[in-house]
């Protein structure tokens, strides 16, 4: 029985069938909120709504010629993308959804599991900078240097900023952060300022605007992803979907309160809080013009570390005086 | 200078229906002196070819088809115009102008011969203004598509229904 | 490391064939090369074939937004070579079209800038509110990009009573959005933080490289041929020339949108002093052998046609300057010393009509630097021949 429900766990559901199905939902939602932001209708004609355009845009890339730049090293360039997408669907799993046992540590679940994620959650950037570097056009190393650049701005604010209601919990396991907070709301309040933090953070990683310098379409053309077409280009494109829900479910696991109650209403939790997050995101993608490198860097430093350190200083205090 | 100073806008429009129009289903209304493509009404034409000359695309051709007849034909070539109006306010003919422009807009084809518009007509006489009554020179004044591989049409009424469209049949 | 990166002719930034050769250091730009003639149309010879009155429409397609630019500066020329004058009424109408081409171009321009800086929801809301300036132009002429107003001593089309409503109501919302607008481009962080400092051009530079339009007036300079060379009603009308001393991008952005405020008053102007009248006069088919320079003040900056004739329906030789030619010297000097980031912020912002500009294309050899005439026929041979005996996988294109 368990050998059936680790299964399902890995192939339907959080694994890669509702990944794909959800993530390509969550582009549509973000796209429809960004259009009507803008005043604009949005996608409209593939399904109701336009629901299912991620998914025809994606099977459109997989019918696409494949192309490999001959100067491109081949054997790099062509597993990139499949171990890009591996690792952000594992990073999937990781998210206190279902099939977990509070007490005892699964395979899913465990102490630690939050730097694990975090850490998978750096992998994609690693990538995008190597596929940059391996496609050996002028562009796309542009593209894959800017999004080392911008690691080191965002990378350590967003640990600090995730990391400092894990230390108000007291545990480094994302159920158990998640449990604490389920049983004392009003704590949530205490961590505003970092989910802020990682919001921003999170926009940054995922590469969208005010933060999408590595592939700012009217500098670089494609930045890392010149090269890419066909099937590679949609992993890719189906990775960065799928790093959007791993983020989002991560923010709202540790900032609001993650996806207690069982399978049903867990699922029914995941889906708002996501979508909450992802609408954030969004509004913040509508808000904001792009920002050049060395000021996202400096921004990062001045602004984004600073208020991440205060955030620990605030769980330090409160967890000091108050608990 | 502020953070997010369009957030208020855009929180509006969220909730405001789109300004954009689901294009190919809906359509604009185009405003009434829209300059679409230019046509001719062939019982009107005195075949004084200022059109002709004054098109700046070339896009006219008027040929004597039968001298004692008086017959000419006409052929708008719609895939070289560029929708100007020149031939409209080149026309002498008062008081209705023998080129006109129709309203549609929706133009594009595949075969640029499609866009082809050809007219064969009797000249007409111009009324003098005196209104001394000149009978019609002949009985056979209405456009008469010729027998072409060109797919020959009639003058568009001035607002036709793009489904209508003439020379795709 | 040092490596050169090509913008164009093909790249998104660019709506136009254009090549500029960045060479860069890491993020900064060290050096920029411009290399014009993707897209020679041969505009010039062709309207040695055509009479006067096809000639505007011809010169109205040499750009496509500013259209009524280049066709009025062409009709300016032609009525004095023609020696006739346009009726009072006329001129107000063409320069009423005049006005509200710059604000739809303005307005553009700003969608434009907001686009290439990544601020996809102001190019989103700038461009929304520039239908209500492209629908007036619609209602007015008849269509929205090729307005075909002009005419030898006149324009075509009158203005009744409820276009001139129409006209004012849209000026009304026109008039509220630009300020608003003006306040999102002062006051986003974002935003301003791309454009202020970015692309600096000193008034000197401005001065000595020959800059027009908004770039020399954000630059301190202010040049304008409605007000240095008052024609038509440009002297009875009150208006200020826009300019800012900032040198920069922002201070480009500033004046595009203060010289909208200039032109809706200039409208307004026009529609509430129209003249009665004719709005053309007729005009004789042949010229007198002369040579005449017209000028006009484009959305982009100064526009110069010159027109020769000989005596004949047709001139004889027709010389267009447009304004963005004299600004790419300067951009030149604007990028040098930039970030890869501000490349297509710099190069927008002197709103760059790169085929308006083509007038002359040159054959160069690559390598040995030689110039050579060659036959288009000859041209059409070469690229065939190496498309054949090229194996496909080492093409090498010389840059």
């Amino acid at each position: 029985m368990a050998a059936v429900k680790t299964l399902l766990y890995l192939v339907v559901y959080p694994g890669l069938l509702f990944l794909f199905v959800y993530s390509t939902f969550c582009e549509w939602f973000d796209r429809k909120v960004y259009a009507r932001l803008q005043n604009r209708m949005g996608p409209t004609h593939t399904g109701r709504g336009g629901i299912l355009q991620p998914i025809a845009d994606f099977f459109k890339l997989m019918a696409k010629e494949d192309i490999v730049p001959d100067r491109a090293d081949k054997k790099l360039f062509k597993a990139l993308p499949v171990v890009g997408l591996a690792v952000v669907l594992t990073a999937a799993l990781l998210l206190p959804l279902w099939h977990y046992q509070p007490g005892a540590s699964t395979f899913n679940s465990f102490q630690g599991d939050l730097i694990i994620l975090l850490y998978l959650l750096s992998l994609p950037t690693l990538i995008l900078f190597l596929a940059g570097w391996a496609s050996t056009n002028a562009f796309s190393i542009i593209g894959g240097t800017r999004v080392l650049t911008m690691l080191f701005g965002y990378e350590v604010p967003l640990f600090l900023a995730v990391l400092s209601p894990a230390m108000l919990a007291g545990s480094w396991r994302l159920v158990e952060i998640a449990a604490f907070y389920q049983h004392r709301p009003y704590l949530l309040l205490v961590n505003l300022l970092g989910f802020a933090v990682a919001l921003v953070c999170v926009q940054a990683k995922l590469e969208r605007t005010p933060f999408d310098i590595p592939h700012a379409e009217t500098e670089i053309v494609g930045g890392t992803f010149t090269e890419y077409s066909g099937k590679k280009l949609a992993l890719f494109r189906l990775m960065t979907d799928v790093e959007m829900v791993v983020s989002a479910g991560l923010l709202s696991a540790v900032f609001l309160g993650g996806f207690g109650g069982g399978l049903i209403l867990g699922f029914i939790q995941f889906v708002l809080k996501t979508l909450f997050v992802i609408f954030l995101l969004s509004l913040m993608r509508a808000l904001t013009s792009r920002l050049r490198v060395d000021q996202v860097v400096a921004m990062a430093w001045k602004y984004l570390a600073p208020l991440a350190v205060l955030q620990l200083l605030i769980v330090i205090l409160v967890k000091g005086l108050v608990l | 200078m502020k953070l997010g100073i369009f957030l208020p806008e855009l929180i509006r429009s969220l909730f405001k229906k789109p300004n954009t129009v689901d294009y190919p289903f809906e359509k604009l209304e185009v405003p009434p002196d829209f300059r679409g493509s230019p046509f001719l009404h062939p019982d009107l034409c005195i075949a004084c070819r200022a059109c002709e000359r004054d098109c700046p695309a070339e896009a006219i051709e008027i040929e004597e088809l039968s001298k004692e007849e008086k017959k000419f034909q006409m052929v708008i070539h719609n895939d070289r115009c560029i929708h100007c109006a020149q031939c409209v306010d080149s026309c002498p003919t008062t008081p209705l102008k023998a080129m006109e422009m129709d309203h549609l807009f929706e133009i594009a084809d595949f075969d640029r011969h499609n866009l082809k518009m050809q007219y064969v007509y009797n000249r007409a006489v111009p009324k003098k203004p005196a209104g001394s009554a000149v009978a019609p020179m002949s009985p056979n004044r209405s456009a008469k598509p010729s027998d072409g591989s060109e797919s020959a049409t009639a003058p568009a009424a001035p607002k036709p229904d793009p489904a209508s469209k003439p020379g795709q049949s | 490391m040092k490596f050169q990166i090509p913008i164009g002719p093909q790249h998104p930034a660019l709506k136009e064939p254009i090549s500029l050769r960045m060479t860069v250091e890491g993020e900064v730009i060290k050096d920029a090369d411009l290399r014009l003639g993707y897209n020679h149309r041969g505009v010039e010879k062709l309207a040695e074939s055509k009479s006067w009155i096809q000639n505007i429409y011809l010169t109205e397609r040499i750009c496509g937004i500013c259209s009524h630019s280049h066709a009025t500066c062409f009709v300016q020329g032609a009525e004095k070579l023609l020696e006739i004058e346009a009726p009072r009424r006329g001129v107000y109408l063409r320069y009423l079209v005049s006005e509200l081409e710059r604000v739809h171009s303005h307005l553009l321009w700003l969608g434009v800038a907001g686009h290439e800086a990544g601020f996809d929801s102001f190019f989103m809301y700038t461009w929304r509110d520039r239908e209500v300036v492209m629908d007036i132009l619609e209602m007015i002429s008849g269509n929205r990009v090729h307005y075909a107003i002009n005419t030898l001593g006149g324009v075509r089309r009158d203005l009744d009573e409820a276009q001139k409503a129409k006209i004012l109501d849209g000026l009304k919302i026109l008039k509220a959005r630009s300020e608003y607008y003006l306040k999102i481009g002062a006051g986003e962080p974002t935003f301003v933080g791309r454009l202020a400092g970015v692309g600096m051009l000193s008034r000197q530079q401005a001065m000595d490289l020959c800059t027009v339009g908004p770039v020399a007036r954000a630059s301190g300079i202010a040049r304008d041929v409605r007000k240095d060379d008052p024609h038509a009603f440009y002297d009875e009308v009150e208006f200020d020339v826009a300019t800012a001393d900032t040198c920069d991008v922002l201070g480009r952005a500033v004046v595009r949108i203060k010289e909208l405020f200039e032109s809706y008053k200039i409208i307004e102007f026009v529609i509430r002093n129209l003249p009665d009248g004719p709005i053309a006069v007729k005009a004789p088919r042949r010229a007198k052998p002369g040579e005449v320079v017209s000028r006009y003040e484009a959305p982009r900056g100064e526009n110069i046609h010159y027109i020769k004739s000989n005596g004949s329906d047709k001139p004889e030789r027709l010389k267009v300057r447009a304004p963005t030619l004299a600004n790419y010297a300067a951009t030149i000097e604007m990028l040098r010393h930039g970030f890869i980031a501000d490349i297509p912020l710099i190069f927008a912002a002197i709103d760059p009509c790169i085929c308006c500009a083509e007038r002359t294309a040159e054959l160069v050899d690559a390598r040995t630097g030689e110039e050579r005439i060659v036959r288009f026929a000859d041209l059409r041979r070469l690229a065939a021949s190496r498309q054949a005996h090229s194996n496909k996988r080492n093409v090498a294109w010389p840059l």
